[in-house]
């Protein structure tokens, strides 16, 4: 075989490689949408499943828009009030360590890195009771604080080694000028942080978006629920009832989609440079998906 | 920018040092500014304190306590010794709960490896289509794991599932199999979910590692006559050391706290044949309201998960070090 065919070949099969690994793990994508379009007699106790059904529906997303509307609001502001408090906690947080001298500063590094590992039933398990007293339970203030400890040790580390890698110079000339720590804090670094700004605010949000567990520990589903919550009571109460339960599936993956893809350039930026400085970046992981694997 | 070389807080010490520039109005605004710095370190420490720290220390209190539904309208219960951990511990559920703990981790780090290896490789080939692979293979981290767990629920069904359909359609069974049905293989059901969700991090993560080796490095090694295999082991893997380090150290920490997936696919079930630390330490608490005993098992799990607190600390040593300007 001549070497340009061979080279040719080679490039055929890696490409059929690429597209089986890429069938596997997007086919569950395509189910639930397609499911989502179904009736359940279709998808429940039918003799077989189909690949390319011939009949479609709308009446899964009818009665879900109907039903469960208020759930998707609850896990908006769930998502927006995590990725607020993320910021306002990491933000000045992360400006301090990255600039100030601290005689500490090793030491809070490595607690940040400590408390990225505690697993979230610990802290539910805690929290509960405590929330119980404070009268914190089935409260947004409450489940956003229990949402937040995913992000914010990360949040305070990206953004720490973005920010270590921002000119001197401009800092400096802000400090002769006379600015405030707080000036130079908000008129300087931060407008210069902004795509750091923008992966940590979206991995914030993603992670409110995306709980379940302190969702199912702190609330008992009477004031309000996030659609994770309401997609597993689904699940659970009328587990027969597929197509509804992947509509609202559906709904749990939307919004997340539009953010990142709106934000895509942002989040390659920002995590270039967080990757170049230190490791811990990596946790970018599986977002919605508050953790890995 | 000033230098500040003793950040002594408050009593103006290194204000004095600094010798007969340093008046009292100067010292003064040092102290204020010193103090600016520490209020933006403020919020986080309050939130570290409230959300992990006594967290920590109450979960670990709770398991010496002898609590039960009564005791959740005060903060303390009466001390319980070790009879917690004795009695948690000595139920066959929370045993193998354990040791699956350890399997399903060791099995899904190892398959999520070789499949996500595979696949950075695949990606480091020239071919057509590759840019828009690449970026697709990371759609699956959209899906909050809960999700994930449920629309697996909906593919391994017994009747009408899709994976039963294509194994039937395949020859490779007759008859379908109740996949979340059966003790063994919700199990195994579990962890090809699980390994689903981590191969893309693998592959991304080994992917750019793969694209930071120097080609000169595999170059020199073919002209010296290696294989492709012994390029691979030689050259490639020796390279992107560093990175299968942190994936996996990663991967661990990820992987012993799994929780989401259980739930939405099996629930624990059935007959808890896929109760990991987790979800037993949940049902401990939240299911028979036994707060000390799930505490308990948490306490386990953290340990656990501190294995790797070392590693993942030396593995970002580089950060600790990073100095402020």
């Amino acid at each position: 075989m001549r070497p340009a065919t061979r080279r040719r070949l080679a490039a055929a099969i890696a490409s059929l490689a690429a597209l089986a690994a890429l069938v596997v793990l997007l086919f569950p994508l395509y189910a639930v949408i397609v499911a989502s379009f179904e009736t359940n007699s279709q998808l429940f106790g039918a003799s077989h499943y189909s690949f390319f059904p011939s009949q479609f529906t709308l009446s899964n997303y009818r009665v879900v828009l109907s039903q469960q509307g208020s759930h998707v609001i609850s896990s908006l502001i769930i998502a927006l009030g995590t990725a607020v408090l993320t910021l306002a906690i990491a933000l000045p947080a992360a400006h301090a360590l990255a600039r100030y001298r601290f005689r500490v500063t090793a030491l809070l590094v490595a607690s940040l890195l400590i408390a990225q590992i505690l697993p979230s039933i610990v802290i539910a398990n805690s929290l509960f009771l405590v929330y119980h007293r404070l009268h914190l339970l089935n409260s947004y203030p409450g489940l956003i604080i229990a949402d937040a400890s995913y992000a914010v040790p990360f949040s305070i580390l990206v953004l720490r080694a973005f920010m270590l890698g921002l000119p001197r110079d401009v800092l400096a000339a802000a400090r002769v000028d006379g600015a405030t720590e707080w000036r130079a804090f908000t008129r300087v670094v931060l407008p210069m942080s902004r795509s750091a700004v923008i992966t940590v605010a979206l991995f914030a949000f993603l992670n409110g978006w995306g709980d379940f567990i302190f969702a199912l520990t702190l609330l008992n589903g009477n004031t309000f629920e996030p659609v994770t919550l309401s997609i597993y009571t689904y699940v659970g109460e009328f587990s027969q009832n597929w197509g509804e339960a992947m509509a609202l599936a559906v709904f749990a993956v939307l919004p997340a989609a539009m953010l990142l893809i709106a934000a895509q350039r942002y989040i390659a930026a920002g995590l270039t440079v967080g990757s170049v400085k230190g490791l811990s970046i990596v946790i970018g992981d599986t977002s919605c998906a508050s953790s890995i694997g | 920018m000033t230098r500040i070389s003793a950040p002594t807080r408050g009593t103006g010490a290194a204000a004095r040092r600094k010798g007969p520039a340093a008046t009292p109005a100067r010292s003064r605004r040092y102290r204020l500014r010193r103090l600016a710095h520490w209020a933006f370190l403020l919020p986080a420490g309050a939130y570290v304190l409230f959300a992990f720290a006594i967290p920590v220390v109450y979960n670990l209190v709770l398991s010496f306590e002898q609590t039960s539904p009564a005791t959740i309208s005060h903060l303390t219960a009466p001390f319980a010794g070790w009879s917690n951990y004795t009695t948690t511990l000595k139920d066959p559920t929370a045993d193998s709960a354990i040791v699956r703990t350890f399997s399903f981790t060791v099995l899904s780090l190892l398959f999520q490896f070789l499949i996500g290896f595979g696949l950075a490789l695949l990606f480091n080939l020239r071919f057509p289509l590759r840019r828009f692979a690449r970026s697709l293979i990371l759609v699956p981290w959209l899906l909050p794991l809960l999700v994930t767990g449920v629309i697996f629920k909906f593919l391994f069904q017994l009747e009408a599932g899709a994976v039963n359909q294509v194994l039937v359609d395949l020859h490779l069974i007759h008859q379908p199999v109740g996949f979340v049905l059966s003790p063994g293989w919700a199990y195994v059901t579990v962890l090809i979910t699980n390994i689903w969700i981590g191969v893309p991090f693998f592959t991304v993560l080994l992917y750019s590692a793969l694209q930071d080796v120097p080609p000169e490095l595999t170059e020199a090694a073919r002209i010296d006559g290696a294989g492709p295999w012994q390029r691979l082991t030689r050259v490639t893997l020796p390279v992107i050391r560093p990175v299968i380090e942190v994936v996996f150290v990663l991967g661990f920490v990820f992987t012993v706290k799994v929780f989401d997936v259980v739930i939405g696919l099996t629930n624990g079930g059935p007959a808890n044949s896929t109760q990991l630390i987790a979800t037993w330490a949940y049902n401990l608490s939240f299911q028979n309201f036994n707060y000390g005993a799930g505490a308990a098992l948490s306490t386990v799990l953290l340990l656990i998960a501190l294995v790797a607190a070392p590693l993942y600390i030396w593995l970002n040593r580089e950060s600790l070090r990073g100095d402020a300007l």
